[in-house]
């Protein structure tokens, strides 16, 4: 059926992709992480294989970036950014060149003191990941810890008006039906914002079927966020990672729309540039010690711009494409001749089957 | 220029806040920007020389840092049309000789600077 809203965000869409503007970086400043997680994408562990990369290094990138735009921000990321002991310098650097940063933390070393060290930083924007209630969190987290010091971190952020901040929940078969009381755990700590994730199927995480929802269980997950919008009790919502048919807009704030190599850039670990953290290191178009990552943003990232190359596999005769257009680009990996994951497949086979039974 | 008023016309006509505000799927929301800059420096009123290690916090909230070698600091407070600023002596030693202050900033910009002498007791 026609839409015109829809119609006019697919022009959106292109005209965005057209303009290509850096707004979002990603800057994967250690790989070194305090935890051990079941799912972890990036297989990260206490002992890196790389060293943290040197504040000045990624600064001498940042440097490239002529006249960025007002909103400009750097998201540092791991491994767990909180084992830098630097982090309120490269916070205080980032913002002396009149740009903003934020962090994704799992919360486990994010007491008060460290709270008020990052606020002073002028970090503006925070995420923090809870997995579940204590049995699960602490299950998935690998640490019998961890609940406590999350619990801890959430009560701080959540009570700072300036921090925009949320949590984020990779959902799994032990936690997708504690999602009504994670909700009222989050609302009673005074958190206003809530973003759930299916776990996607790489790094460890691929070898463990307990990680992956089935499809039934993922319609589960649309129906929960869906349901839980409309008590506007807390601002709820699926993430950005993949398309969901007739579930747009039901579960977000807009059409989906990926953004990686788009708005969305990162210098990760070794130096390479790329998009978000999670897409497969072979789409890296550059690295900052040899390329300079603002030409490499205006000129390269071809496959991100021009995603042609993803009706391939189950995506070439799909009638969806047009608004999906591959899912999240973090969904290929390998050799890239099919979506690893398509949500809206997902949910299809689901009402297919609830539709058998009826 | 040309470029966000064509965004804006289309993203508005598409009906869409992600023209407005969007995060990466494994990133943080953005940043809105509502903090200031407070930057400072503590001095002796009497024989002018930098204070180190004076506490300066901001009274409505549990922000503090400390004066640095030159008596000076700096740190992002929330946005607000002005600020409580209290400077303690909390080393019992060295400032052992100074009075704690209190004073209140008017704020007009995104960053804010003052200049502060502690009396002798």
């Amino acid at each position: 059926m026609f839409s015109l809203k829809k119609s006019l965000f697919r022009i959106f869409k292109e005209t965005e992709t057209n303009f290509h503007e850096l707004n979002y970086l990603f800057w994967e400043c250690t790989t070194r992480c305090n935890m051990n997680c079941l799912h972890c994408g990036s297989d990260c562990s206490k002992e890196s294989s790389h060293p943290d990369m040197p504040l000045n290094d990624f600064l001498s990138a940042l440097d490239t970036i002529k006249d960025p735009p007002s909103d400009f921000t750097v998201v540092l990321t791991g491994g767990e950014p909180l084992l830098r002991n630097d982090i309120e310098t490269c916070g205080l650097e980032i913002r002396k060149r009149k740009m903003r940063w934020s962090m994704v933390t799992n919360g486990y070393l994010y007491d008060n003191e460290k709270h008020i060290s990052l606020l002073n930083a002028g970090m503006g924007a925070l995420t923090i990941s809870l997995d579940g209630l204590e049995d699960t969190h602490n299950w998935l987290r690998n640490s019998d810890k961890s609940f406590a010091r999350v619990d801890q971190a959430i009560l701080l952020a959540a009570n700072t008006a300036r921090l925009n901040f949320d949590v984020v929940t990779c959902v799994n078969q032990r936690n997708i039906n504690q999602l009504p009381s994670i909700s009222d755990y989050l609302i009673r700590k005074g958190v206003k914002a809530w973003r759930l994730f299916t776990i996607i199927p790489i790094g460890r995480a691929k070898d463990n079927p307990e990680l992956n929802l089935t499809d039934q269980q993922f319609k589960q997950l649309m129906d929960f966020i869906s349901k839980t919008r409309k008590t506007k009790t807390i601002d709820v919502k699926f993430s950005c990672e993949g398309y969901v048919g007739t579930y747009e807009t039901k579960v977000r704030d807009s059409y989906f729309f990926c953004r990686a190599g788009i708005n969305i850039g990162s210098v990760l670990i070794d130096g390479s540039i790329s998009a978000c953290p999670n897409i497969d290191r072979s789409f890296s178009q550059g690295n900052i010690y040899n390329d300079n990552l603002f030409d490499v943003w205006k000129t390269k990232f071809e496959p991100f711009r021009n995603r042609k190359w993803t009706k391939i596999g189950q995506c070439a005769n799909c009638s969806d494409y047009n608004d999906c257009q591959g899912n999240g680009f973090h969904n290929w990996h390998g050799d890239k001749q099919n979506v690893l994951v398509c949500h809206n497949q997902k949910i299809k086979n689901t009402e297919q089957f609830e539709s058998k039974k009826q | 220029m040309n470029r966000n008023i064509l965004k804006r016309i289309i993203g508005g006509l598409s009906f869409t806040s992600a023209l407005f505000v969007f995060q990466a799927c494994y990133g943080t929301p953005q940043d809105l920007g509502l903090d200031l800059l407070v930057e400072g420096q503590v001095k002796s009123s009497g024989s002018n020389l930098p204070l180190e290690g004076i506490k300066v916090s901001v009274i409505e909230n549990d922000q503090y840092v400390f004066t640095d070698e030159k008596g000076k600091f700096g740190f992002y407070a929330p946005v607000s049309d002005s600020i409580n600023l209290a400077f303690e002596v909390v080393d019992s030693t060295q400032n052992s000789l100074y009075l704690s202050k209190d004073t209140v900033l008017d704020v007009k910009a995104d960053r804010v600077y003052v200049d502060i002498k502690l009396d002798e007791k």
